[in-house]
């Protein structure tokens, strides 16, 4: 009797330890990427306009990761960083793949916020990533993201 | 065996192969119903040191000098400037923005938070494939346990009696709370 419940004790503690594989090297998050060959990002973010709307690869370090949903990462290709914004749940990047190397795959979009939205932005993004460092609040003007549909993570 | 009797027999034992599930469901939703309050996945440490000034333009000496005075043995993943004054040093699960060449540091440490990292990796579905099946004959047994619960009792405290004023008033309080919301 008593080893039955030290086998269930164990399996349990067993089950609820052990480490769940989310981002070993190579995972693929969503469609991963299927074009050859990445754009570098600042050829993206100088002539953003030749790229609106088409799909674009782009490979780079994870140096930010949204920290409590995983809804985006910003990916920095030399000096030059854009993020990664996927549907919420649908993909989910982990905070721990953050330093790792990324390819990344989606659409480019330009993201217009006026003076008043980026204020309403401003306020509900404090109000929902309060006490993330790496956060950064949406500013007012015309910036550019990649709407993701796959990622391969290194 | 009547009808009602088989779905007492049903409601049983689907009630207890969903006991485990239900829990963990339960626990991660409350857990992630907080999101705004707490990272309900990890855990994040930050602290912040004063380095003293920094070499600019060698952000390999930068890193080392951080990583000297943190007492870290670990080779980094990355540098990488994220600003002209901010150098992140990306280490497993650890990272480091030094501001160059002031030399304030903040130190930023992840961890999965033990029960609860695995629990949600359930309930968001985080896994895909196989589990978003698995998840979806759970459902079907939770319709079947409250379907099932609502008829398996006769007289007074059944449906016919108490029951249908329960049953109605759980209905209303979303309703309710959406008509108050649209």
């Amino acid at each position: 009797m008593i080893s039955k419940h030290v086998f269930l004790g164990a399996a349990l503690a067993l089950g609820l330890s052990f480490p769940l594989a989310e981002a070993a090297d190579g995972t693929k998050y969503g469609s991963g990427v299927a074009l050859s060959s990445p754009t570098p990002v600042s050829s993206l973010l100088a002539k953003p306009e030749a790229y609106l709307g088409k799909t674009v690869r782009v490979d780079g370090v994870i140096t930010a990761v949204c920290e409590k949903r995983g809804c985006w990462m910003q990916i920095t290709d030399t000096d030059k960083a854009i993020r990664i914004k996927v549907e919420d749940g649908v993909i989910v990047f982990p905070l721990t793949a953050m330093g790792k190397r990324a390819s990344a795959e989606g659409t480019l979009e330009a993201v217009h916020l006026s003076s008043e939205q980026a204020e309403a932005e401003a306020k509900r993004h404090a109000e929902e990533h309060k006490g993330e460092a790496k956060s950064e609040a949406p500013r007012a003007g015309t910036t550019y993201q990649i709407r993701g549909t796959g990622a391969v993570v290194y | 065996m009547s009808w009602r009797r088989l779905l007492v027999v049903l409601h049983r034992d689907i009630g207890y192969l969903c006991a485990g599930l239900t829990v963990i469901y339960a626990v991660s939703g409350i857990a992630v119903n907080h999101v705004g309050d707490w990272n309900p996945n990890y855990d994040v440490r930050r602290s912040q040191l004063e380095l003293g000034t920094l070499p600019t333009g060698d952000d390999s000496a930068a890193a080392r000098i951080a990583l000297e005075k943190l007492r870290i043995t670990d080779k980094p993943r990355a540098l990488v400037r994220i600003s002209p004054a901010h150098l992140r040093v990306f280490l497993e699960n650890r990272t480091l923005t030094i501001e160059i060449p002031a030399g304030h540091l903040e130190d930023e440490q992840v961890s999965r938070r033990p029960v609860f990292f695995q629990m949600n990796f359930l309930h968001l579905n985080h896994g895909k494939g196989i589990w978003t099946w698995f998840a979806d004959l759970y459902a079907v047994a939770l319709l079947l346990l409250a379907l099932s619960g609502i008829v398996i009792l006769r007289g007074p405290r059944g449906l016919g009696g108490r029951g249908k004023w329960l049953v109605l008033a759980g209905l209303a309080i979303p309703l309710l709370f959406l008509w108050w919301k649209a």
